[in-house]
């Protein structure tokens, strides 16, 4: 069979990548395509739901109840006053990790809710987990505008060291997207993966720094608690926010605790750097045998 | 240059036997041994497409048919990257479009516009790319009016005629097509199938999975008989005979008193005799070795439409009025000049010797040669009544 037509140009040379480059390639190559499912799931959640964009704020809002209770009954044992600051502290910690245990779990279940489309149609399956995180991330931006208005009233913040909240931010989602391709990847493979998910998540707010600070452990413990990636995060953005400190430099207690080093935030470098890559590789490597699983 | 498709020993091997999708059913398995789970992966694995090699060139479309439960699903699906391979190695070059299943990629809550983005982006485009295409895509499905309706609401040839729509123009350089035009009406049907053509023309390589043996010979140049493994591959109308050949229960049998060596198609033009226009003067020459004389005897041609095996010419022609002597061992040759008057399809020639007598096959070639016949007059029927239409004054 010949052809007197010219040979048209080659739009885009698909050839199965193996490599984490590759799988990024093939990512941009979609990105609308993220876009379009993540605006789709915001607007299916804001547009046909009683609650609209109040979903954005319920779950931060009971959050900052109970942390406000476990304030009130620290500074009852202590003698301390529950002043400002306190609820100030809470209400930073209380909207990042609503955005991060949320994301982690819609990103967990992603693939599995996508079975038909992932079953007949060819994209790259990465895509799903980052919509939802994406999707989540407006519910992220809605309740920071709130956070916002709630740290004016209690006259809290509005110092330099806000800043800091930029990157930390960046973290948040980097660290939250590696875990929710992690997840979802696993959750093909074992169905109850979800559920496990879902347990950590509800019972890691209480090995996180959220509802109190994580200086309150001691010198011993503290240094051990910051372990956890999220920890560092969420403590950085209340130490720059709420306290106008500077996360380049440390921070030491009167009863010798580390408060704060960069050291902590370089380890959080570490693991949402980590996360990210071994999300995407292992996604990457896995996902031609989604459909066969589903 | 290298061709876009090229398909090197792919073999896919499906485990039938029990799967262990959750933790709480791993650990044990994990616990009782891997002698165990070897056993069980042995029982219940089945290749649902084995050792299958071939290659698609630009501008060209292959056929891939076979019955239900060939692998022909499963092909398709590890030619667009949804399964993996067990083995072998699938190459594609360029854009590639699916339409496995045309509606598949639509979300039923979203109107028939936001799915066209949806969908344009699944393959790849920008949504800039899309908006160009947005408003031929429209027009080309037909279903303006209801655009920003929810597909949810779709009757199942909209979906089709939407679903194609965007597939064709996405300007694909490699385009692999399920039984999507089996959906919709004659005239959409007629609208993919030009559409598929010219795809061709632009150096498109087309992979056409279909049950539509007469669809597949009006498209493709090649075609693959799959059944796990390739029973055939080759010319389209070559297979498409073995094909039918084979699911309708014929064969190659000759006997033995009389054999029948051969059989030739040829154009009284000199031209290629497998593709040729409806009523081409045309003659088949069939060369018979006979190794015990007979006389009385009667010479059978029969020709067939391959995708059904339907008989539409069975004629007997004695070895006395062709002037033939059976009596007499040794080799003989038999020309039977004819026009085949069909419309367009793939048929296929049978050639047999028969005793009257007895009312037995002596010796049988089935298929003898196979020939695909090119018009584009009409839409369906077998024979082409030869018709000029004009005015009178």
């Amino acid at each position: 069979m010949t052809t007197s037509s010219p040979p048209i140009a080659v739009a885009a040379v698909r050839p199965a990548p193996a490599r984490p480059r590759g799988a990024l390639a093939e990512i941009a190559a979609h990105r609308d395509l993220l876009f379009l499912l993540a605006a789709r799931d915001v607007r299916i959640r804001y547009k046909e739901t009683v609650m609209g964009f109040a979903w954005a704020l319920l779950l931060p809002l009971l959050v900052l109840a109970s942390g406000v209770v476990i304030q009130f009954a620290l500074t009852r044992v202590s003698g301390a006053p529950l002043d400002a600051t306190r609820i100030a502290g809470v209400l930073v910690k209380s909207v990042p990790w609503s955005f991060f245990a949320t994301a982690v779990g819609f990103a967990t279940a992603s693939v599995l809710t996508s079975a038909s489309l992932v079953a007949k149609v060819w994209f790259p399956r990465e895509v799903l987990p980052l919509a939802s995180v994406a999707a989540q991330s407006v519910d992220l931006a809605v309740a920071a505008v709130a956070m916002t208005a709630g740290l004016a009233a209690l006259g809290v913040g509005g110092h330099a060291a806000s800043f800091w909240a930029v990157p930390l931010v960046g973290l948040l989602l980097a660290l939250t997207a590696g875990l929710g391709l992690l997840f979802a990847c696993a959750n093909v493979f074992f169905r109850d993966v979800k559920y496990l998910v879902q347990v950590f998540l509800t019972y890691g707010i209480f090995f996180t720094p959220v509802f109190f600070d994580a200086s309150v452990l001691g010198p011993r413990v503290t240094p051990w608690f910051m372990l956890n990636p999220v920890a560092p995060i969420l403590e950085g953005l209340r130490l720059a926010i709420v306290g106008g400190h500077d996360l380049l430099v440390p921070l030491r207690l009167a009863d010798g605790t580390l408060a704060w080093t960069p050291a902590y935030l370089a380890w959080s470098v570490v693991a949402a750097v980590g996360s990210i890559v071994a999300g995407l590789v292992a996604f990457h490597r896995s996902q031609d045998l989604f459909a066969e699983l589903l | 240059m290298t061709p876009p498709i090229r398909v090197d020993r792919l073999s896919k091997r499906f485990r039938r036997g029990v799967r262990h999708d959750s933790l709480r059913d791993l650990l044990p398995a994990l616990f009782r041994g891997r002698r165990d789970g070897e056993h069980e992966e042995a029982e219940g694995d089945f290749w649902a497409v084995r050792d299958v090699s071939f290659e698609v060139e630009r501008g060209a479309a292959l056929g891939i048919i076979g019955p239900n439960g060939a692998g022909k699903s499963t092909m398709l699906k590890l030619l667009n990257r949804i399964l993996r391979p067990t083995s072998g190695t699938i190459a594609i070059e360029g854009r590639s479009a699916a339409l496995i299943e045309v509606s598949a990629g639509f979300h039923p809550d979203l109107t028939g516009r936001e799915n066209v983005f949806l969908q344009g982006a699944m393959f790849g485009l920008r949504r800039r790319e899309v908006a160009t295409r947005f408003d031929a895509i429209v027009d080309f499905s037909g279903i303006e009016p209801f655009i920003d309706t929810p597909v949810k609401r779709y009757s199942s040839g909209m979906n089709a005629r939407l679903g194609f729509s965007i597939a064709a123009h996405l300007e694909p350089d490699v385009l692999l097509v399920d039984e999507v035009l089996s959906v919709g009406d004659m005239n959409f049907q007629q609208r993919c199938v030009q559409r598929m053509h010219a795809f061709k023309r632009d150096g498109t390589a087309i992979v056409f999975i279909s049950h539509d043996l007469g669809a597949v010979g009006a498209l493709c140049d090649r075609a693959l008989f799959l059944r796990s493994t390739v029973q055939a591959y080759g010319a389209v109308n070559d297979v498409i005979t073995s094909y039918s050949v084979a699911s309708v229960g014929g064969s190659i049998s000759t006997g033995s008193e009389i054999v029948i060596e051969r059989a030739m198609l040829e154009r009284v033009d000199g031209g290629d005799p497998t593709s040729v226009s409806p009523g081409e003067p045309m003659r088949l020459v069939v060369d018979y070795r006979v190794e015990q004389g007979r006389g009385g005897l009667v010479l059978g041609l029969v020709l067939h439409r391959s995708m059904d095996g339907m008989v539409l010419y069975d004629g007997a022609f004695s070895t006395q009025e062709v002037g033939v002597d059976f009596t007499r061992a040794g080799m003989h040759r038999v020309v039977f000049d004819l026009a085949p008057h069909v419309t367009r399809g793939v048929y296929h020639f049978a050639t047999h010797v028969w005793d009257p007598a007895t009312h037995s096959i002596v010796s049988r070639l089935d298929p003898a040669a196979s020939l695909a016949v090119h018009e584009t007059r009409t839409y369906s029927g077998i024979a082409d009544l030869a018709v000029r239409a004009a005015a009178t004054h």
